[in-house]
């Protein structure tokens, strides 16, 4: 009888895994903790049949032939590079999560990466700064910029800020702020925040005595003095809602894409004693 | 040439080499400290340049890194130009990641020394995350990316010149430290081999014979110890040696006397032998011839007497009866006395005869050397003379002159004839075909208390070879002849051993004379007796030491 089972098995084994019957695709880019723990947040938000395909284990044609054979409902792109593949499957409805500068078009929404200007905008309120600079590639987050210029002269922040088009050109920039700012807003913009620029960021706030406020938790212990950091679990949940309204019927068009509606705030008190400030708004 | 002497022992001597150890020693090891010093030194030096220079060059590259990648060439040169400006660099580079020369700063002093050269990544840290990282929650990887390179190039002629001055410094601390501590090995070993010194000077005084010398070492070290078992063995082997020198004096007197004795036997011996040879054969044929003869005259006495005694009364009565007769011319009456004496004296004579006889009998046999405390030496010529009378042949005249009132002298008679027989001897052999005169005289001389008995010949005389060997036992020039050569060697010994003197006076062809000097008895017997004791011990002695 062993040797029966184990045949069993071995046949089981062999044979090409019936594709079986689901809702959801999860297109991850490559496996990576951050993106794992958004994917556990969406299948929390979702009670659909999903199926998760990770990028990096397949060759691109496999993806779509498995999208245009498999037939799901929706596909939930974890990163940007899932989010580009996902968008070659025209007839499916994608949901981005994960991405740092998706591009939007038709049947395509999601949660960004970015929280909204609001949440930090009242965090230099907290902080009693009114001029804050910030340092942004227009072609990368033009748009985000905007918005947090609309909502700080709703607030009463003056924005001072430097466009760059190179990640070199950031300390150069940097520089023409001194003297000019209460405190600066580090935006994930890849060319303004790149990894060798990190640094100009945090010699500039101790050399001008001036926080830096940013948008992850790691900067804090480098010098920055608040971090207000997204939360990728609520983001995945936040996205498994979106898919579950979805599915129940709601059309794409009817989802506009959401911010991350959790925002982790962190602050490194050294810092903030250094720069004599107090009370920081959550 | 003392100095240089000295000099030379002192190089040989045993704290010299130990001195010479020591510091040489000392040096070598001096010099290998002060080697490992220098070498340690001289690597912390480098050692410490280098570091400096990495230092510097790894700050240069922290603070490099931003403007690098903001590719703020002013900034680069302004840090490389800062960066030049320390002593030690020459030359400060910085390259990007591409090998593109972004800025380079000489230094204007133009040293061509030894340099090193310095290269130091600029990275940019590994902790510094992409935005998109960042939110993703990556962790920082802490791999660092090379954004570019800093070039140091380092002048170490300074390196040299703090070495050569190290160099100098230890040399002369070295050379000073060994001067100072030989001066004291030397005073040290001054001190230590001072005693040395004087144990040595003490057992070379002792070794070359001064058994008396002590070693004076104060202390209870090593060296005073030896000194002390030193100066015992000293003293023992000084004892020994009093023991040895009172044990050889007396050995030594043992055999003097020894040889004395065995002398005196073996002379007494030779005496015997010689007067065997010379006059024993002589004396007992004589004896026998004379014996024989002798005896039948004293047996005819005896008869006559007797055969006298029975015809006088035959005669007496033919007297009476007949008167008076003649016998042979006298009357009977008186030739009767005369004949009867006559007969007694023949009797008389003939027993004389014997007991001469028998007295060179006991000449031949007996024990000559008694000595006489009142010796005529008339008497010993008078009888060496009767001996040797029968040897005279007839073309031999004799002449003697014995001097009356010569003192008596202590001595053997039959010793004294013995030197005599033997010197008359030699005088009658002498004479070329036995034919010359033969003298002998006897005097006394006052002068020197001394009697003389002279024996002169007219004989061939003695050449100067034989003269200087006359008195060699077994020397003889008649060996030949029946000369034994002993003669006059035990005369001289007989004559020296009565405290006299034997002298021979001759030319060739000119005849001899042999003196025999002999001393006159002193006044008092007795202390002369003495003193011819004491004399007989000392010639003797003489006799010892000539030889
Ligand atoms: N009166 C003398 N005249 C010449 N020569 C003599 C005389 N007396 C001794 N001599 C020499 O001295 C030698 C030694 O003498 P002596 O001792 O008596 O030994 P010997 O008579 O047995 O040879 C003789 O052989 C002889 O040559
Ligand atoms: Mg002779």
């Amino acid at each position: 009888m062993p040797v029966l089972r184990a045949a069993l098995i071995a046949v089981l084994l062999l044979l090409p895994l019936p594709a079986l019957a689901y809702d959801i695709l999860v297109l991850q880019s490559l496996h990576e903790k951050g993106y794992d723990e958004a994917v556990r947040g969406a299948r929390r938000g979702s009670n659909a049949t999903m199926r998760t395909l990770v990028l990096s284990d397949y060759v691109e044609t496999d993806i779509t032939r498995i999208i245009r054979e498999e037939h799901p409902r929706v596909i939930i792109a974890v990163g940007e590079r899932a989010l580009a593949v996902a968008e070659k499957a025209r007839n499916v409805p994608v949901l981005y999560m994960m991405a740092l500068n998706p591009r939007i078009r038709q049947g395509v929404t999601g949660v960004a990466m970015l929280l909204d200007p609001s949440r930090y905008l009242s965090v230099f309120n907290s902080m009693g700064v009114q001029k804050v600079g910030v340092i942004y590639d227009p072609n990368r987050s033009g748009a985000y910029l905007r918005r947090a210029q609309f909502a700080a002269r709703r607030a009463g922040i003056e924005l001072i800020t430097r466009e760059v088009r190179v990640p070199k050109e950031t300390p150069a920039v940097l520089e023409s702020l001194r003297g000019k700012v209460e405190a600066l807003w580090m935006i994930p913009d890849v060319t303004a925040v790149s990894p060798a620029s990190t640094e100009a960021y945090f010699l500039f706030s101790q050399s001008q005595g001036v926080p830096v406020v940013t948008f992850a938790e790691v900067y804090l212990s480098m010098g920055g003095a608040v971090s207000l950091g997204i939360d990728r679990y609520d983001i995945g949940k936040q996205v498994g809602e979106m898919a579950e309204s979805l599915l129940a019927g709601t059309p794409i068009d009817e989802l506009p894409p959401q911010s991350p509606r959790k925002a982790l705030t962190r602050t490194n008190d050294g810092v903030l004693r250094r720069l004599k400030i107090s009370g920081t708004g959550g | 040439m003392k100095k240089s002497s000295r000099i030379s022992s002192y190089l040989k001597s045993f704290s010299f080499r130990l001195y010479l150890i020591f510091s040489a020693t000392i040096a070598l090891l001096t010099a290998a400290f002060a080697l490992v010093y220098v070498i340690t030194e001289s690597h912390g030096y480098r050692t410490t340049l280098e570091r400096e220079g990495k230092l510097m060059a790894t700050i240069l590259a922290q603070n490099a890194r931003l403007p690098l990648f903001a590719e703020n060439r002013d900034a680069l040169s302004l840090m490389a130009a800062d960066t030049v400006r320390h002593s030690s660099v020459i030359e400060v580079s910085i390259k990007s990641a591409e090998g593109q020369l972004l800025t380079e700063a000489r230094s204007r002093k133009e040293k061509v020394g030894e340099t090193i050269d310095m290269e130091v990544p600029i990275t940019s840290p590994g902790q510094m995350l992409s935005p998109e990282a960042a939110l993703l929650g990556r962790p920082p990887s802490g791999e660092n990316r090379v954004i570019g390179q800093v070039h140091l190039r380092l002048d170490t002629s300074g390196v040299r010149d703090q070495l050569n001055n190290l160099l100098i410094a230890s040399l002369a601390i070295g050379t000073l430290f060994w001067i100072m501590v030989s001066l004291l090995c030397y005073q040290i070993l001054k001190r230590a081999t001072g005693s040395f010194k004087l144990l040595l000077a003490g057992i070379e005084e002792i070794g070359s014979g001064h058994l008396s010398t002590r070693v004076d070492l104060p202390g209870d070290d090593e060296l005073a110890r030896s000194a002390n078992a030193i100066n015992a063995m000293a003293a023992s082997l000084e004892l020994r040696e009093l023991e040895n020198l009172s044990l050889q004096e007396e050995l030594l007197k043992a055999m003097k006397l020894e040889v004395q004795e065995e002398k005196k036997r073996v002379m007494a011996r030779l005496i015997q032998t010689n007067k065997m040879t010379s006059l024993g054969l002589l004396l007992s044929s004589m004896a026998h011839e004379i014996n024989n003869p002798n005896a039948s005259i004293r047996f005819s006495g005896h008869m006559i007497s007797k055969i006298w005694a029975d015809v006088v009364p035959l005669l007496d009565r033919v007297r009476e009866e007949e008167g008076d007769f003649y016998l042979g011319g006298v009357p009977f009456k008186t030739a009767r006395t005369a004949l009867s004496e006559n007969a007694a004296k023949i009797v008389e004579n003939s027993e004389r005869i014997a007991r001469v006889v028998q007295g060179l009998r006991e000449y031949g046999v007996g024990d000559g050397s008694r000595l006489r405390p009142n010796l005529n030496v008339n008497d010993a010529v008078t009888a060496a003379l009767s001996v040797l009378a029968c040897q005279m042949k007839q073309n031999i005249q004799l002449k003697t002159s014995l001097g009356t009132d010569l003192p008596v002298i202590v001595g053997s008679q039959q010793q004294i004839e013995q030197v005599l027989i033997n010197l008359i001897m030699n005088a009658m052999q002498a004479l070329p075909n036995a034919c010359g005169e033969v003298g002998v005289v006897t005097r006394f001389d006052q002068k020197s208390n001394e009697v003389v008995v002279e024996v002169q010949d007219s004989g061939i005389g003695i050449g100067a070879e034989t003269m200087e060997r006359l008195f060699e036992p077994f020397f003889s020039t008649k060996l030949d002849r029946g000369g034994s050569g002993l003669g006059l060697y035990i005369s001289q010994f007989i004559v020296a051993e009565h405290g006299g003197r034997l002298l021979l006076v001759s030319e060739p062809g000119q005849g001899t004379l042999a003196r025999v000097l002999l001393p006159a008895k002193a006044a008092d017997a007795s202390l002369g007796e003495v003193v011819a004791a004491k004399d007989h011990q000392h010639v003797a002695d003489a006799i010892h030491e000539a030889r």
